[in-house]
């Protein structure tokens, strides 16, 4: 008997209970898509997020700073803490010399200063950071949102945060704005942003008001300073950013060392007798060129004496978290497969019952136990093709259409386009694979019962 | 030249302690070609007797054996070989797959023979049509009336061209012009194609009338063969 013979069979008699086989056809289509669903969830999770962190910064920036800085202790406000260890400060030979490390793809000294800004007479105060031109093949500034990176390091030009202008009260229209969300913001065309001047107001020393004579100080002897540039562009960095780059105004290095402001820094330096023990900079900012350095980059800034924070440390952790969720989501859809295949046994050992005379005339006709559980295996395997299919492309559609609907819910937050399942052809192949496995396991007892019917009490029943 | 040899052939089975003889010390020889009949009562063993010729049981004492060969002791191989090429049987209740047509009931023996897919349509065709039933082909069992039904079931049991049509009370469910045409059609292919037909069977007077040879079976054993005298 051949195998196209064995498949015509099989087929004929999945067809002869059509509705039956459908049900049960479906059964196995709704497990195996809950499965591959559930893979390719864990997988595009963990993948996908990752490779989301790692294409941003989050995985590939470290901060080193000359201060220890307790981060486990933030929540008891004992934030700034030397210790014992001998501080090392932080100076341009510092960032030099991490420059030099071949694994490093840029750093810089994260300056910032405190401002307050104002456009379309809307004011806020926000913080604004030096960022070096070379910063325009990094992300966010790889991917500014509406106008330009600046070219020169002392352009008067800033690079706006989506978030300050949020925090203003100011919404850029786009195609897909709902307009219902934006309801309490002014919603203004991006190009009628970039260009504009937006007024940078800080705080400096006023020797006017320092009075010498009474040494009775009514007020600080501060003033405002404005310095006015223009808005070259705006930037929405993710969720998955470093923190230095999610909020506030960014601006050539040069430009924000020209534009006066009290260091106040080096006036807690100063009360505290500390003044140049950190060096020039806070902290530097630095990129490793790949992921897979950062441990290496880390190790070695760290035995120059800094201090060096990452989240990429966690990502093991995170790897954990993915693994779990993997096996959870696996175990999800294997259980719905379960049901399925007891609808296959169901199905086949029914079958048995009603073709028992149909089993007792083919072996009348010459029929072996072979090829009568052979029939009953391809039945099952017809049902997991069929169902493996259906499922996959079924569970494919949904998660594209679970995939939209997460982004459309989701995409401010994390402001990209994540595809949160990983359809590989591999889990497809293995899915469908899988299925018409575990449909021909589970037709293992009923084409074994079905092969032991002895034709004579077969056809002596009727 | 003999083609079955019934050797010493017993079957039991238990009924409580009781031990139950269905065939008791059968011998009988069967010739190439010749028509036999075996009549007797309801639960004579005649039906046993058939389908351990038809190699459908195997659990039984002495032997039976097609060309030297004991079929009691062939392995579940050997026996699928002999329901394929060595015998065809035929079924009081004509044993169609209802849910196949004529033709593929038909083709269904060809499948297991591995007959060439290519040449069973025709065979099947040339089968029915040599019943009368090529009008029928397409039609299933439930559309066929019962000698229509018994004529695609030997239809189906010549597919494979056996040596040996095993029938099981071919006419028990027809009517008598019905049954007659059933009996003439395994005469012909008794007399024209040399098949050698065993038929169980109620009605002695056919029995007799049409076989070379007549086993009366009672309570399992043979009390009398009746041989037909040559013309």
């Amino acid at each position: 008997m051949k195998i196209s013979d064995i498949i015509v069979l099989a087929w004929d008699n999945l067809r002869r209970n059509i509705f039956r086989t459908i049900l049960t056809t479906t059964g196995v289509a709704v497990g195996i898509g809950s499965l591959s669903s559930m893979i390719s969830l864990g997988k595009g999770v963990s993948i996908n997020i990752s490779k989301q962190m790692e294409n941003n910064d989050i995985f590939t920036g470290l901060t080193v700073s000359s201060r220890n800085i307790d981060f486990d202790g933030l929540g008891n406000k004992t934030v700034l803490f030397n210790g014992e260890k001998e501080v090392v400060p932080l100076t341009e030979n510092t960032i030099e010399e991490i420059l030099s490390y071949p694994e490093v793809a840029t750093a810089f000294a994260e300056e910032s200063k405190p401002a307050m800004i104002s456009i379309f007479d809307k004011k806020i105060s926000t913080n604004i950071k030096a960022i070096p031109v070379n910063m325009k093949d990094f992300y966010p500034f790889n991917k500014i949102n509406y106008g330009s990176f600046y070219t020169l390091d002392n352009e008067p030009s800033v690079i706006l945060s989506k978030n300050v202008l949020g925090k203003m009260g100011i919404a850029i229209e786009e195609e897909n704005t709902n307009l219902t969300d934006l309801q309490d913001k002014t919603i203004i065309k991006a190009d009628s942003i970039i260009g504009k001047n937006i007024e940078i107001i800080t705080k400096v020393f006023d020797l006017d008001k320092i009075d010498l004579i009474t040494s009775k100080q009514k007020q600080l002897p501060v003033k405002n300073d404005t310095t006015i540039l223009k808005i070259k562009g705006i930037v929405h960095s993710s969720a998955f950013s470093a923190g230095i780059f999610s909020d506030g105004i960014f601006l050539p290095p040069a430009t924000c060392n020209y534009i006066p402001s009290i260091d106040l820094r080096n006036v807690y330096d100063i009360i505290n007798d500390q003044q140049g023990k950190y060096g020039k900079y806070t902290s530097v900012h630095v990129r490793v060129k790949d992921f897979s350095q950062l441990k290496t980059v880390k190790q070695r800034i760290e035995e120059k004496g800094f201090n060096v924070f990452s989240i990429g440390d966690k990502l093991e952790d995170f790897e954990k978290i993915f693994f779990l969720l993997d096996t959870v989501l696996a175990a999800i859809g294997t259980i719905a497969l379960l049901i399925s295949i007891f609808g296959i046994v169901n199905t086949l050992i029914m079958a048995i019952y009603e073709r028992r005379k149909e089993i007792g005339i083919m072996k009348s006709l010459g029929a072996t136990s072979r090829q009568i559980k052979f029939i009953f295996y391809f039945e099952a395997a017809i049902i997991g093709l069929i169902g493996g299919i259906v499922g996959v492309s079924g569970g494919k559609l949904l998660s594209q259409f679970s995939s939209r609907v997460a982004n459309s819910q989701l995409g401010n937050f994390i402001d990209s386009n994540i595809e949160y399942f990983s359809y590989s052809w591999k889990i497809v192949f293995l899915s469908i694979l899988f299925s018409v496995a575990i449909c021909i396991i589970a037709s293992i007892y009923p084409a074994d019962k079905a092969s032991k019917i002895d034709p004579l009490n077969a056809l002596r029943r009727e | 030249m003999t083609l079955i040899k019934v050797d010493k052939l017993s079957k039991t089975y238990k009924k409580g302690d009781n031990l139950i003889y269905a065939l008791r010390n059968i011998n009988f020889d069967i010739s190439e070609g010749e028509y036999v009949s075996i009549v007797g009562k309801s639960g004579s063993g005649k039906s046993t007797l058939l389908n351990l010729l038809g190699g459908m049981d195997t659990k039984a004492e002495g032997g039976i054996y097609y060309n030297g060969k004991n079929l009691l002791q062939m392995n579940e191989k050997e026996l699928s070989f002999h329901r394929k090429f060595t015998v065809g049987m035929i079924f009081q209740s004509f044993n169609l797959i209802e849910s196949r047509t004529a033709i593929d009931n038909v083709k269904l023996p060809l499948i297991f023979s591995n007959y060439p897919v290519m040449l069973r349509q025709t065979r099947a065709c040339e089968l029915l049509y040599n019943m009368g039933l090529y009008n029928r082909a397409l039609h299933y069992p439930s559309e066929l009336s019962g000698g229509e039904a018994q004529r695609v079931a030997i239809a189906r049991a010549l597919a494979n061209k056996p040596k040996v049509i095993l029938a099981d009370e071919p006419t028990g469910n027809l009517d008598t012009a019905t049954s007659a045409e059933i009996i003439s059609l395994l005469e012909m292919f008794n007399k024209k194609h040399k098949i050698t037909v065993i038929m169980v069977t109620h009605d002695k007077e056919t029995a007799n009338r049409v076989s070379d040879k007549t086993i009366l079976l009672s309570d399992g054993e043979i009390i009398k063969t009746t041989y037909k005298e040559k013309q």
